[in-house]
């Protein structure tokens, strides 16, 4: 890439639930939790504009984790990541530069699609949640990109789960942000609907010069679609080219029998 | 749009034709010589207890219900109202001196402490049931104190007790109306501080957090808004039942958005005409007024809502 500022840049990140919070303190594991070691070694890692890159690994690797903590959700255990060259960016700037997309999203009833995908324009909304014109002009052009147009009026509540994740994938696009996160945005989805929404990354790297990061269970989907492939296997990272992976023995772990 | 419009006009046209009703009905004719000392002292200060205890009750079980993601949240189910119950019972049955507002500083200081328990419950638990079923429990408890408060007390504090209890817009005396009406504009101003939060509160947390919003610091901010108004509707109307349960859940099924840009001034509107009917009939306990109206409205709600599968 040339000298500008990387979007995404991890240096000796480490994460993990290393804070206890709420839930686990009370589940009786806070002496466990609190000495948890991070899930993997420190990652160093620049993610540039225009790419799309995969996040694998077996279930309990630190995926999702990885993801919240770069969405701001987890303290990293150590050092540290720079949006767009800015280290602890503040809670409403970094809603205008990266959204984390989760299909486990708890399901808002009585709302309806546009509500929904309208909810993307709150980190630039006035103090009485105020709309513009150009807000909604954003978020049809936002519905159009995922092609739930057709859907603006119905209930999210209502939807099927690939109809859900395209919407939840539009919110992520009113926000406006640089930096998308995808937490397993093809698990409910059935084979053509994951090809397309690959497919749709991919536009959306290359026309708006977004970066992607997104994790999948989905190794084809991942050499097919993605630039490169982050690995997470047994508490070590590795990023490769997507093409490259494979020969280069990252994707061994996927042929080991569970023990 | 068009459906916000015609409904927002309805409901005002309503609470005007309410208001007229609440002035000019009664035992006392609009020639009276009496008429003007009537309207002054007791029936626009009935009127402005209704239109604020309405509102204030409304817009209080709205954002609780949002905060709490549960249709069924509200100043009542939990235990907000028993904890303002608890202290007028110690002001009024125990005869603690709680200063120069007497009963409101009680009511508040109660519904306070209760607020400050369930908010403690909330931020240890993620599950909304266990919430509510704490909540519950409070109630419960609370309602065995104030029992043996009742047990223990004479026929006359007795009396005012459970006249208190039965709720009225009566009570409010032209003196008072300006405490009673800051408190509900400081709860107000609390609450609409936050609309942006609770416009994505019922996405959980996380995602809340993920729109840039400081979730701690909001979700404070709204139940201390819902717990004074609570606590000064409970002091100055007593316990009044049902108004901030069942406003929240007509509000959705008239403007059929989730937007609470719409939503608080329409549950305002709704909760005031409801309040003002309620108190056409001055001479029934306002709460079997409300219950007899709010009953049959929340089971109509919770079926169809649990039909659809949507609660």
């Amino acid at each position: 890439m040339t000298n500008e500022v990387p979007l995404l840049q991890c240096k000796k990140l480490e994460f993990g639930y290393g804070k206890v919070s709420g839930a686990a303190a009370i589940a009786g594991t806070s002496d466990a939790v609190g000495a948890a070691p991070a899930l993997a070694a420190p990652l160093d890692f620049t993610l540039s504009a225009g790419e799309v890159v995969a996040v694998v690994g077996a279930n309990g690797s630190g995926k999702s984790t990885l993801l919240k903590t770069l969405a701001g959700f987890v303290q990293p255990l150590s050092g540290a990541f720079e949006i767009e060259g800015v280290v602890n960016m503040p809670l409403r700037e970094r809603a205008k530069k990266i959204a984390l997309v989760r299909m486990g999203n708890m399901v808002p009833s009585r709302m309806t699609v546009r509500e929904f995908v309208g909810l993307g324009r709150t980190p630039y909304s006035n103090f009485l949640d105020g709309r513009l014109a150009e807000d909604g002009r954003i978020v049809d052009d936002a519905l159009a990109t995922v092609g739930m147009t057709a859907f603006a009026n119905r209930a999210v509540a209502e939807l099927s789960d690939g109809e859900r994740s395209r919407v939840y994938l539009a919110e992520a696009l009113a926000q406006q942000v640089q930096i998308l996160l995808l937490d397993e945005p093809d698990a409910f989805l059935d084979v053509p609907h994951s090809h397309h929404l690959f497919k749709m990354l991919r536009t959306l790297a290359a026309e708006r010069k977004m970066g992607i990061l997104v994790s999948t269970h989905s190794i084809e989907y991942a050499e097919k679609y993605c630039n490169r492939m982050m690995v997470i296997d047994k508490g070590c990272i590795q990023v490769d080219t997507a093409a490259e992976a494979r020969a280069h023995g990252l994707l061994r772990w996927t042929e080991e029998e569970i023990v | 749009m068009v459906r916000r419009i015609i409904c927002f006009g309805v409901l005002v046209v309503l609470a005007v034709l309410l208001m007229a009703g609440t002035l000019c009905i009664g035992p006392v004719d609009l020639d009276s010589d009496m008429f003007a000392t009537v309207l002054w002292k007791l029936r626009v200060p009935r009127l402005v207890a209704a239109v604020l205890a309405g509102a204030a009750l409304s817009v209080s079980g709205l954002s609780l219900q949002t905060l709490f993601r549960n249709p069924l949240a509200g100043p009542f189910v939990l235990g907000i109202s028993n904890g303002a119950s608890l202290g007028v019972a110690l002001a009024l049955l125990a005869g603690f001196s709680f200063g120069n507002f007497g009963v409101l500083t009680a009511a508040s200081l109660g519904a306070l402490a209760v607020t400050v328990i369930i908010f403690w419950i909330a931020s240890k638990f993620e599950r909304n049931s266990v919430l509510l079923v704490a909540g519950l429990l409070i109630g419960y408890f609370i309602d065995a104190l104030v029992s043996l408060l009742i047990a223990g007390s004479d026929a006359e504090s007795l009396r005012m007790y459970i006249s208190w209890g039965m709720g009225s817009f009566g009570r409010l005396t032209p003196s008072n109306i300006w405490i009673f009406a800051v408190a509900v504009a400081v709860g107000l101003l609390l609450i609409v501080s936050c609309l942006r939060y609770l416009n994505g509160a019922r996405l959980g947390d996380d995602f809340a957090r993920g729109l840039g919003l400081s979730v701690a610091v909001q979700k404070k901010c709204v139940l201390l808004g819902a717990s004074i108004l609570a606590a000064a509707v409970t002091a100055f109307c007593g316990p009044v039942a049902f108004i901030g349960i069942a406003v929240p859940h007509l509000t959705y099924l008239l403007f059929h958005t989730t937007n609470h840009r719409v939503l608080i001034p329409g549950v305002m509107l709704c909760g005031a005409d409801l309040a003002l009917l309620a108190g056409l009939f001055p001479t029934i306990p306002l709460n079997a007024t409300l219950s007899i109206v709010g009953v049959p409205v929340i089971l109509w709600v919770l079926l169809r809502s649990g039909r659809e599968g949507r609660l």
